[in-house]
């Protein structure tokens, strides 16, 4: 591949004013640093320190990590919570993934109505968190909710519950709930992967006589590759972070029974409290916990990047 | 290929079906429902209203000044929208086309932003807006906008100008065009399907936040439509009725712009980026 | 092609520049409302004579009421505007506390009662106001809402709240029931109503809150009021004392008389329940009165204090939020004269017609004829919900253990046992009697 530098390289000098490339990161970079770097970093410190109410006291070096996992309850609420972050990306992974790659792949081959179609997946993603949150509660509830009367109509009654009061089906639930309201980012990331693929290959496989099976493999799979990672990473990252629709749906404890609790709902409660006690000493233990959760993020990132480049550079 | 999409076709269309009804019913859902009465909705939620009137939307828009939030919504997602574009094109430019050393330092430490929880630093946040003088001023809401739709811009955007074939950039090398001008008018309008999704994807985001507006505003005048109408959850805990018609008007507006600019974007979707 | 996309960046660019001019005019009249004040703070202009107060709070639901409450204000001060500036309940803790750490924020505001808020105080925001006229009416008790450990008064009580049980009267009446006055004939009540097919109690288990607020109600049936809880408090008795340990099981034993799938109602269906009538009793809250009227104004209710195994009747009570004034305020004085405003007979008499609530000032009497027995009930019978007033410190807080594990005792995860157990540990670590 010649980059655009070798390009510019045998040129010469028909450019003079090359270093304006260098601006071209800034504007980005600055706004970027000051108003998401700057902060986040300024309340990572907090993780050093021991906090009595809302007061800093001392320096305590790492004493808030060694507390958070080998001192009770937090040791465990945070196994709990973390097993929760890995089915949540998971489940949304194979279905919310899965099913936008299908139905992107769908749409691509166009399908009639296919405009109405991308428009009616996507309309989920319009709605505010807030919103989704209260609609899905109410379609689950078990009394008077959508879901349990549809399955009572349809003579499933045994499989009538209460959705989010039921710790074996509350998480599942929610995770459900987001891969609805995602779908349609998935499918429009999809669908510009797959329109991105230049016709020639296409018709250039197609005259080597490639159909269905080996199509998909040979053509469409390898050439999505920039796609499936930007939802892959996306995905991830989402599932580790994941707290507005659960704290939309469950309050900031996890409940019932810390079913549904995450690690960024985990983080909440320990850096602000429960929204009706009031405010908690465990700033410094919250700050420690999003270090944790940081570095957590990083390093798996890094290593899914090194490995996609990696396949991107064989192809 | 005719023979696959003889068995298929028929799939294909059940599978679109299902899922748009999935997608759609609770929408629908919620517009049906703010016509009902309390009682109605909990006796039966399935059922069509008894009957029809807009009573519940006209007392709300006499209670909250609606108009004014909009203007608000719509000054700040706009502005936030083009500048993030703008500055991610850029930036996404930089890293993707150009292999300095240390451009992949400057793509992760735009993913770093994804990976933490924003809220994390919200005193220190406060404390720089007030010494900015922007507490109150929509152009809190607007940087907050930009800076944490950059990390998510930049990643996509770079994953799309990477797959860019670099042959109809070197010819306009050759033709003397500038950076600028290569990436406005080569490079850009070849990326119409992944411009349309950040576009999107941001401006939804920035119509919804309610977290920065709930901080930074605390005059009614500088409010947005979501913080605007989280009052409704309060003031309307026990009719259901008001509360489906506050959240139809809280999603309506980002509906019928979607509805509208969905042309712009879809075609360039459809269009196919490459020919 | 080329044209229509030139024209659509030009567009762009043409609102781009529109929308900036616009954002920029608006930060223009910031800054010279900045000024503004600036100047009004040196004190010296003439025409800035008008204050303005921004009072912070948690309840969106009042915003009409305070109207009413600031038009009374200003017949007396028509020289200081004010200004309801309230959040959602949920997010309030988050928008107040950094609002505060940042040195900003209204400059009166909503205190939640008890440890929860005083927290505030021993961080240097609140302003102590032990110097203002009409705090010496209120009850000892009411002040130790927003009393700091420094001996300070940090705020004005405004509203008591009890628990007890709600009943529906029609219903007791077609099944020919009595309202119980002992533990036995509580028990007997929920009996006759599972008998003739009616939910007994409207009652939830997902939200936990509601869990340690029902503890609060039963809680005081089997412990017999004030008995345990004053021992309680001073650490003479402890939570794996089989009393206690009896009254987590009573709250196990309720489950039976739940509306079914109980673990998936919160506080929203539980309301609708009972006021649709479709379950008898309704352990809640006296804030409820107003919400269940505009849910079902025909509702027929009435309410039972807690009939305890000794015989003793009592309603849980605790002082619901103080209002304080912010240490960072620049209008002290005015604040002052707005909570001074507040400990008033006229302002008491307007809450309880308008709040539908209990007002702590002493001796306001209520039109309505639920709400003034409740009055008369908390004056006379009443135990603390020592839940809030004593047990809301230690990360999680005892409070919050309570409601968890009763949570996890309802869906069969742990034993009554173990929830008592699970509270002394906790309570061992924060409340100080048992360190």
């Amino acid at each position: 591949m010649t980059t655009v530098q070798t390009a510019l390289k045998k040129k010469g000098r028909k450019n003079g004013k090359r270093w304006t490339i260098h601006l071209f990161p800034i504007p980005a970079l600055i706004i970027y640093s000051v108003f998401v770097l700057y902060p986040i970093l300024a309340a990572l410190t907090y993780s050093f320190y021991s906090f009595k109410g809302f007061s800093r006291e001392s320096f305590v070096g790492f004493d808030n990590f060694v507390t958070l996992f080998t001192t009770e309850p937090y040791g465990s609420m945070f196994t709990n919570a973390f097993k929760h972050n890995l089915l949540y990306f998971g489940l949304q992974m194979i279905v919310m993934n899965g099913l936008a790659f299908i139905l992107a792949f769908v749409i691509y081959k166009k399908v009639r109505g296919a405009e109405f179609f991308k428009i009616a997946f996507f309309l989920p993603r319009l709605l505010s968190v807030i919103v989704v949150g209260f609609l899905w509660k109410l379609i689950l509830n078990p009394n008077f909710g959508t879901l349990n009367m549809l399955l009572g109509k349809l003579g499933l009654e045994e499989l009538q519950r209460a959705w989010l009061g039921d710790p074996n089906t509350a998480l599942i639930s929610i995770i459900l709930v987001n891969c609805w309201f995602g779908l349609g980012f998935g499918v429009l990331i999809f669908l510009a992967g797959f329109q991105s693929i230049p016709g020639e290959l296409i018709e250039a496989a197609k005259l080597d006589g490639a159909k269905g099976m080996t199509m998909i493999r040979k053509i469409y799979l390898p050439l999505m590759i920039p796609s499936i990672m930007i939802m892959t990473v996306l995905t991830f990252i989402q599932s580790f972070e994941a707290f507005e629709l659960v704290y939309a749906m469950q309050g900031s404890m996890g409940e019932p029974y810390y079913s549904t609790d995450t690690l960024a709902v985990f983080f909440y409660r320990l850096a602000f409290g429960s929204s009706t006690s009031g405010s908690s000493d465990a700033i410094g233990l919250g700050s420690a916990l999003a270090a944790v959760l940081f570095f957590f993020i990083l390093i798996c990132t890094m290593i899914f990047l090194k490995f996609t480049n990696k396949k991107e550079v064989e192809m | 290929m005719k023979n696959s999409s003889m068995w298929s076709k028929p799939f294909y269309y059940v599978l679109v079906f299902a899922v748009a009804t999935i997608s759609l019913y609770p929408i629908f859902l919620m517009f049906l429902s703010s016509f009902k009465t309390s009682a109605e909705i909990f006796k039966n939620p399935l059922g069509l209203p008894t009957h029809f009137s807009l009573d519940t939307y006209r007392t709300l828009l006499s209670k909250v000044p609606f108009d004014q939030y909009f203007i608000n919504s719509v000054i700040v997602s706009v502005t936030s929208v083009v500048l993030v574009v703008i500055f991610c094109s850029l930036a996404a430019y930089y890293i993707a086309r150009f292999k300095f050393s240390w451009n992949n330092a400057i793509f992760f430490i735009f993913l770093l932003g994804m990976m933490i929880p924003i809220k994390l630093g919200i005193v220190p946040l406060f404390i720089l807006m007030r010494d900015l003088g922007l507490i109150n001023s929509l152009w809190s809401l607007i940087f907050m906008n930009i800076a944490t739709g950059t990390p998510l811009t930049v990643l996509i955007l770079t994953g799309f100008f990477k797959t860019m074939p670099t042959e109809l950039e070197e010819a306009a090398r050759m033709d003397g065009a500038g950076n600028l001008r290569v990436l406005w008018s080569v490079l850009l309008p070849l990326m119409r399907p992944a411009l349309g999704t950040v576009v999107i994807v941001n401006f939804i985001a920035a119509w919804n936040d309610f977290f920065f507006p709930l901080i930074f505003i605390t005059e009614k005048a500088k409010m947005t439509i979501p913080v605007g109408m989280l009052s409704l959850f309060g003031e309307h805990s026990a009719d259901w009725g008001s509360l489906f018609a506050g959240l139809t008007l809280a999603s309506l507006p980002m509906m019928i712009l979607f509805f509208v600019a969905s042309k712009q974007f879809m075609e360039g979707l459809t269009a196919g980026a490459v020919k | 092609m080329r044209k229509m996309t030139k024209y659509l960046l030009l567009f762009l660019f043409a609102m781009l520049v529109t929308f900036v001019l616009a954002a920029c005019s608006d930060n223009g009249n910031d800054s010279k409302a900045d000024t503004d004040e600036g100047t009004s703070e040196n004190g010296e202009t003439a025409s800035e004579e008008k204050v303005k107060l921004t009072i912070g709070s948690w309840r969106t639901e009042d915003v009409a009421k305070y109207e009413k409450v600031i038009a009374l204000f200003n017949e007396t001060n028509p020289d200081i505007q004010v200004e309801f500036n309230p959040t959602k309940n949920t997010e309030y803790n988050t928008v107040l506390n950094t609002s505060l750490q940042a040195g900003e924020g209204p400059d009166i505001f909503h205190l939640r009662p008890y440890a929860a808020g005083l927290k505030l105080a021993e961080a240097g925001f609140v302003e102590p106001i032990s110097d203002i006229n009409g705090l010496d009416q209120y009850s000892e008790d009411y002040l130790a809402a927003s009393k700091g450990t420094d001996g300070e008064q940090y705020g004005v009580p405004l509203n008591i709240s009890s628990t007890q049980f709600f009943y529906n009267k029609k219903i007791f009446e077609d099944q020919g029931l009595e309202v119980p006055t002992t533990w036995d004939e509580f028990i007997e009540v929920n009996e006759k109503l599972l008998d003739a097919g009616i939910t007994p109690i409207a009652m939830g288990t997902k939200e936990g809150w509601l869990l340690s607020l029902t503890h609060g109600i039963v809680g005081a049936g089997v412990l017999d009021g004030n008995t345990f809880a004053d021992k309680l408090v001073t650490g003479d008795k402890d939570f794996t004392d089989p009393a206690f340990v009896e009254s987590i099981e009573a709250m196990n034993d309720l489950k039976k008389y739940f509306p079914a799938n109980s673990e998936g109602l919160g506080m929203d269906d539980i309301r609708t329940l009972f006021a649709m009538e479709q379950a008898a009793m309704f352990p809640l809250g006296s804030w409820e009165i107003p919400v269940v009227n505009e849910l079902n104004a025909d509702l027929d209710y009435d309410f039972f204090p807690m009939p305890s195994k000794a015989g003793n009747q009592t309603v849980t009570t605790w002082v619901d939020g103080s209002f304080a004034i912010n240490a960072k305020s620049k209008n002290k004085e005015a604040a002052k004269t707005f909570l001074e405003f507040l400990t008033t007979k006229e302002f008491g008499e307007l809450f309880v017609d308008e709040f539908k609530m209990i007002s702590a000032i002493p001796g306001i009497t209520s039109d309505d004829k639920l709400l003034s027995e409740l009055s008369k009930a908390v004056e006379s019978n009443s135990t603390p919900y020592y839940w809030v007033i004593n047990f809301v410190s230690g990360d999680p807080t005892t409070k919050t253990v309570l409601e968890t594990e009763l949570q996890g005792m309802y869906l069969g995860e742990v034993t009554p046992a173990e929830v008592a157990q699970k509270l002394q540990e906790n309570a061992e670590t924060s409340f100080e009697p048992f360190k």
